[in-house]
């Protein structure tokens, strides 16, 4: 049986297979939302390429199923420790596990961050700016919308305002109430995206079935995610993913560069690839996991930590569900979960008393992820459980996404214990300042209120977070950050970092496509500076220009519409 | 093996020994196995003809925790051959070691916090009833692990001055949800639709059925009149931290 991507994709054979000993231009560690759209540029660019992937390479009709239970394997289930006064829940909740890493499980949520995300400390005085603006990421937000592509409404008003290539999906029960529950209060909302889930299909992609199980990885193929959009681009160009492989240590040379990556393939047995540059895509606590591990004289403290930053300013993003039980039937089951939201509570507003802000989403439950939420929003349990879930489909739920800024203290580090290749596992440790209280429960109350006002009979909230970002936070100033504007570590030329751990703050949207957007730019840099990246240690920061020839089949002929 | 507790009357009659409760009479998502691919039609289907052995618990502790789970996920309306097991899941999961990629800093690890925790319910039992936990009466086993929900143990235990007590009870709950809403006979009770691909849903507003669902058939339902573990219907409580895996939402 050929190797299945969603029921049309068939994934290119034969793989590319680097000889054992052979040198690669680039090593890329973590094959996710971030790693398969590098993996793709710099292959479709003619570099020799080499990903690493811990987890497996889905058979996506083999491996994936249309159960809650049965799709515990998309997650990184080793063993972390959390800790802080608000301790993240990890696992299924941000962290994905093989080829397409996250952006296999995530609902799929394509909202761009605002201009006044990139300059946070200059606005508002707290959290920090970025080294680049809006208007130099935007050309890659709207290459991204065309090559995953992202479907939603014709006009989003907030932020810089766009349309969609892909037109918006029918509205779903949890979609209307959200919609219902703003238009009361005077608040705008918008319906059927944006979304990376196709509403036509594309190329040999088909178009959503409506069946609710996003989460648990897109069987239909009409969900986004690296596997499905990039990788398969990325072999046809003779890129290598070697999955089942666990990186453990990146290589430093006398010279200060690095010269490839150790890591354990599925036996246990140690590996070394050479390369001539390293890219870091592991998110944010196993890429600084695998720096601090990677720690030798010279970089005692982790490799490309001589900020002392690495690891610091870890982010979540506040996810409070608001669950309102309604007289009349839900079925909070169909659609997409994520298919309404507003971002009308985005910017700050000095009148609410602290910075920054939050959207408002819809989230759609599936049976097991509700009851664990009644669990904790209604402290459920024996027949109380028993007759809470009877009225399943009475309930709509939505979310909070909430800005919290980047704090010192919020970091990975290094726990005692180990894992099955005894290497120390990730410490996750996560505190709410009180900029952060504030805006949760300002942004708690009003999606209690949009509920209430869009009919429900009941309403309870569950406290959680959403996301993981920063932790290797890009910047201009070296004694300030890890990487610089273009993921390059201020303290090693040839060794990169590309994933959501270089944000240096979240906005209240989804990271996904600003990830995919970063890493593209990213590539882009890469491959205007040729040779120089695996030679020289001049740090050029002139902007490489965006390439429009590199990307995925089916991409050409898509527009983004343009709002006068 | 399993103490039921009181019946429980509705509208209609009592509610004991269904095939099926909830709303939704009739549905069965399992009829429509035909139309699903062959990787879920193989997971859901072993789900119920293949029910894991216990390995991980010794016998007196499968059967405390078992009395256990009795309570917090109680299933005395259903028929025996309708009972949806959730021990042997729990137990599978424990002697896999298979966990959910975290551990709480405060807390041991998932094979010791459930030994731990029984150890505790069982001397709470024998201290505050003089008799093992199994042998209680429902009334009575519910009173010990209300204590536990309500953060308050009576009588208090050495093992809640070490392991958090709010932690404890969030797994052993996710633990018991994840197996009974699971599992497609919980489905049919709650009128979830189930797998559905590569069919799909057309209707998506309004909460209208799919041609092969079923709509609503709502009735008076009540629990046993003077169980513990009824929802206090009006007051949602303070703000119980959440603690599970998160998973499932955004």
């Amino acid at each position: 049986m050929p190797h299945r991507l969603g029921p049309m994709q068939i994934l290119p054979s034969p793989m590319k297979k680097f000889a054992a000993d052979e040198c690669v231009d680039y090593c890329i560690v973590g094959v996710g939302s971030a790693g398969g759209v590098l993996i793709q540029r710099l292959a479709r660019a003619g570099l020799r390429v080499v990903g690493l992937e811990a987890g497996p390479f889905w058979d996506t009709e083999k491996d994936w199923v249309s159960d809650e239970k049965g799709s515990h394997e998309l997650y990184w289930n080793d063993l972390r420790i959390t800790g802080g006064t608000h301790p993240l829940a990890l696992g299924a909740n941000n962290s994905g596990k093989g080829v397409g890493g996250g952006s296999v499980h995530w609902a799929a949520f394509a909202p761009r961050f605002h201009p006044s995300d990139f300059r946070v400390y200059t606005e508002d005085g707290v959290g920090a700016d970025w080294p680049i603006s809006y208007w130099d990421l935007k050309p890659y937000y709207e290459l991204l919308e065309r090559e995953i592509p992202v479907a939603g409404p014709a006009w989003f008003p907030w932020g810089d305002p766009h349309g969609h290539p892909y037109g918006p999906h029918p509205l779903g029960g949890v979609g209307d109430v959200l919609v219902r529950g703003c238009t009361k209060l005077g608040i705008r909302s918008v319906a059927g995206g944006p979304v990376a889930i196709l509403s036509a299909s594309h190329g040999d992609r088909p178009h959503c079935i409506y069946r609710g199980f996003c989460l648990q990885g897109c069987k239909v193929g009409a969900k986004a995610s690296t596997l499905i959009t990039h990788v398969p681009d990325a072999i046809t160009h003779g890129a290598e993913i070697r999955a089942h492989s666990m990186a453990s240590r990146i290589s430093l040379r006398e010279d200060g560069r690095v010269d490839g990556v150790v890591y354990f393939d599925r036996e246990g047995k140690e590996h070394f690839q050479r390369a001539r540059a390293v890219i870091v895509s592991g998110y944010a606590i196993e890429t600084p996991r695998l720096l601090l591990n990677s720690a030798c004289p010279g970089h005692r403290h982790g490799l490309a930590n001589s900020s002392g930053t690495l690891g610091k300013y870890l982010m979540a993003q506040a996810g409070n569900v608001v669950a309102g039980r309604f007289e009349e039937l839900i079925r909070l089951y169909k659609a997409p979960p994520a298919h309404a939201l507003s971002e009308e509570f985005y910017e700050t507003d000095p009148r609410r008393g602290f910075a920054r802000g939050f959207a408002v989403q819809t989230v759609g439950p599936l049976p097991v992820a509700f009851a664990k939420q009644m669990t904790a929003a209604m402290g459920a349990w024996g027949w109380g459980m028993r007759r809470v879930m009877m009225d399943y489909n009475h309930w709509a739920t939505l979310g909070v996404l909430g800005e919290i800024l980047p704090w010192e203290d919020n970091r990975v580090e290094l726990a005692d214990e180990k894992d099955q290749h005894g290497l120390p596992v990730a410490k996750v440790t996560f505190n709410l300042h009180d900029n952060d209280k504030k805006l949760i429960e300002f942004g708690k109350n009003k999606v209690m209120e949009i509920m209430w006002a869009a009919g429900a009979k009941q309403v309870v909230q569950e406290s959680r977070f959403a996301h993981l970002v920063g932790a290797v936070r890009m910047g201009s100033d070296p004694s300030m950050s890890v990487v610089d504007k273009f993921g390059r570590t201020h303290d090693i030329p040839n060794l990169f970092v590309c994933d959501g751990s270089i944000l240096p703050t979240q906005g209240s949207a989804n990271p996904g496509l600003t990830i995919q957007a970063l890493a593209a730019r990213t590539a882009d840099y890469l491959i205007q500076q040729g040779d120089a990246t695996f030679f020289s240690n001049r740090r050029d920061l002139t902007e490489p220009g965006i390439r429009y020839d590199l990307s995925p089949p089916y991409t050409r002929f898509k527009g983004n519409p343009r709002i006068a | 093996m399993t103490r039921k507790s009181f019946p429980s009357h509705a509208t209609g009659g009592e509610l004991r020994d269904l095939e099926q409760p909830g709303y939704y009479g009739g549905f069965s998502t399992v009829s429509q196995k035909k139309s699903w691919e062959q990787a879920t039609r193989n997971v859901v289907t072993d789900r119920i003809e293949k029910v894991p052995p216990i390995r991980f618990f010794s016998q007196d502790d499968a059967a405390l925790l078992g009395a256990v789970i009795d309570r917090v996920m109680p299933q005395d309306d259903r028929s025996v051959e309708r009972m949806i097991p959730i021990l042997p899941v729990l137990d599978e999961r424990l002697f896999k070691n298979s966990i959910s990629g975290f551990r709480y800093e405060d807390m041991p690890s998932d094979q010791e916090a459930y030994q731990l925790g029984l150890k505790a319910i069982e001397e709470m039992a024998r201290e505050r009833f003089r008799e093992p936990f199994v042998n209680l009466t429902v009334h009575r086993q519910e009173l010990i692990l209300k204590s536990i929900h309500d953060g308050q143990p009576d009588p208090a235990n050495a093992v809640w001055e070490k392991m958090p007590i709010h932690r404890f009870w969030a797994m052993l709950m996710e633990d018991c949800v994840t197996a009974y809403y699971s599992h497609p006979w919980a489905w049919d009770e709650i009128g979830f639709g189930g797998p559905a691909y590569p069919r799909g849903y057309m209707r998506l507003e309004n909460g209208l059925p799919e041609p092969w669902e079923k709509d609503e058939q709502r009735y008076e339902w009540n629990a046993p009149v003077d169980s513990l573990s009824q929802l206090e219907e009006q007051d949602a409580p303070p703000e119980h931290q959440s603690l599970h895996g998160h998973g499932g939402s955004h």
